[in-house]
């Protein structure tokens, strides 16, 4: 089964640009994770904070351009893996060491294709 | 057999049915469909040639054949070839009793209605459809929710299941006590939702002899865990107590003013049986002491006796030591105003940090009884109101009236 681990975190922990002894930190303790996954690790990667981000809405088939992500929340995504794992239980367990500097959440997602 | 006696074999063999069958195929709503239409061929084919002797195996059998007849036709569908299911039972299996036939899978079900990632509202329902073999019906009546959404939730959550890959296993050693945990509370929780209300009796008594047995069917599936027996304690000493919990009127009677005759010595004896393994086995654990609680109570012979309150506030005592929150507390401070006296009781009570229990009933029916008791009627009365404006179960309601009336009266 292939899972993707989103993380959700409040982006301005890290300052305005992810710059910084804090960003420095975490994007430390990923790299040693990633080592750890090996090769159940399929890819991943940090984002951006959502200053950053632009937004595509289809709406009755027009499709506007706009700034900013989809949704305000208190909580942005900002990172993800795609992970191999033999079930719901190890996925479970590959995210809880996610690492993670503050509160947040790391939401566990089945692929389509599996 | 008449309809209602099948109707009996079809339920008792449905959990140990429907697990083997979701352990083999890896797919719950196929086995809960193959298991329906097996029964739905007993019928008639029970008509014309009589009941088996092994109806289960002969069930579980038909159940096989039509589970794989299902995967065949959602194969060619789909366009796409999943693992062969295992072969159908030998010619031999079919001559060796069903016990043999059937491996029993259900606390693997069990722990897969209870995991973690299911919904919280969907997994003891889920449970007390396919290891119990409740209707949808029976099950909404027993949560006091609609059944419509209820089959929604059962859907969504067999979805869920299949969709993230909820292991077919039982969870790994390093999992299991945190497994276990939410699959017991999971299960206390559904017995205590459908317990709250104290007149519901009839409409749950049904339910709750199933709970009983399903907490019984954990004790014998794990005979090592001390919290299963905890857990099957708690049930049957909360379930002996039912008959004496309303009086006449449907009006809430306290633990202290429940009449011992009315309790049910057989379950009471059921409890104590259960309590001496849990307390052998896991004697700190806080399901443990809280059947030790109920077991103080439940050795009162009759009214007369004195209540038992000095062996309740020694077991909150310990209880504290292993789960130090104010609900503790709050129980803790009942039984103390039973032995040092309501002022004393009241400064413990003011004690608690209050933030949470604010929005908790019990805490201002506790108090609204230690003011009245300590001559402070007006404010009483206030906490009274409190606790009736934030809704509880009928026959509390009733209860708590009356003790305002009580009240009124007095100051008249």
């Amino acid at each position: 089964m292939k899972y993707a681990l989103l993380i959700y975190e409040d982006e301005a922990f890290y300052g305005p640009d992810k710059s910084g002894s804090k960003i420095e930190e975490i994007v430390g303790k990923h790299m040693a994770f990633a080592q750890e996954l090996g090769a159940r690790r399929l890819g991943g990667a940090g984002l951006k904070s959502t200053p950053s981000a632009t937004t595509i809405r289809t709406s009755a088939g027009k499709k506007t351009v706009h700034d900013g992500p989809f949704a305000e929340a208190r909580e942005q995504l900002g990172g993800f893996y795609l992970i191999e794992a033999a079930d719901l239980d190890e996925a479970i367990a590959i995210a809880k060491k996610v690492p993670v500097l503050q509160d947040g959440a790391i939401e566990i997602r089945p692929l389509l294709q599996p | 057999m008449n309809g209602s006696a099948i109707e009996r074999v079809f339920r008792a063999a449905s959990g140990r049915i429907t697990a083997a069958l979701v352990a083999r195929f890896r797919d719950l709503s196929l086995a809960e469909d193959a298991f329906s239409e097996s029964c739905v061929r007993a019928l008639s084919a029970w008509q014309e040639t009589g009941v088996p002797d092994d109806p289960a195996a002969w069930l579980y059998r038909v159940a096989s054949r039509v589970a794989v007849d299902m995967l065949r036709r959602q194969r060619t569908r789909r366009q796409f070839v999943p693992d062969p299911p295992p072969p159908d039972p030998t010619a031999e299996e079919v001559m060796i009793d069903d016990r043999h036939v059937i491996p029993d899978e259900r606390l693997r079900l069990i722990f897969i209605c209870c995991h973690p990632a299911v919904a919280p509202d969907a997994r003891a329902a889920l449970t007390l459809r396919l290891i119990c073999g409740l209707t949808v019906s029976e099950i909404s009546r027993a949560f006091l929710i609609d059944e419509a959404t209820l089959a929604q939730r059962l859907v969504r959550a067999k979805r869920k299941i299949a969709d993230a890959a909820v292991p077919f296993e039982l969870p790994a050693p390093e999992y299991w006590s945190e497994r276990l945990e939410a699959m017991l509370s999971t299960l206390e929780v559904a017995y205590s939702k459908a317990h709250e209300d104290a007149a519901g009796l009839t409409r749950h008594a049904g339910f709750a002899a199933e709970m009983l047995h399903l907490s019984t069917m954990l004790v014998d599936l794990m005979p090592d865990e001390g919290e299963a027996h905890a857990l099957a304690a708690l049930l049957h000493y909360a379930e002996a107590r039912r008959p004496a919990r309303t009086d006449a009127r449907g009006m809430m009677v306290p633990l202290s003013l429940q009449d011992p005759a009315l309790w049910h010595r057989e379950l009471i004896a059921a409890a104590d049986a259960f309590l001496v393994q849990a307390a052998r086995l896991a004697p700190e654990s806080a399901r443990t002491l809280q059947a030790k609680l109920q077991a103080c109570w439940c050795t009162r012979a009759n009214l007369s006796e004195p209540a038992p309150w000095g062996c309740v506030r020694d077991v909150y005592d310990q209880l504290l030591r292993v789960r130090d929150d104010a609900i503790v507390r709050l129980n803790r401070v009942v039984a103390v105003a039973e032995l040092d006296g309501a002022d004393v009781a009241l400064a413990e009570l003011d004690t608690l940090d209050d933030k949470g229990l604010a929005q908790f009933g019990p805490y201002h029916a506790v108090r609204a009884d230690l003011l009245a008791r300590t001559g402070r009627a007006d404010e009483a009365r206030a906490e009274y109101q409190v606790v009736l404006a934030l809704d509880p179960p009928p026959a509390e309601r009733q209860w708590l009236i009356q003790r305002l009336g009580e009240l009124s009266a007095k100051l008249q």
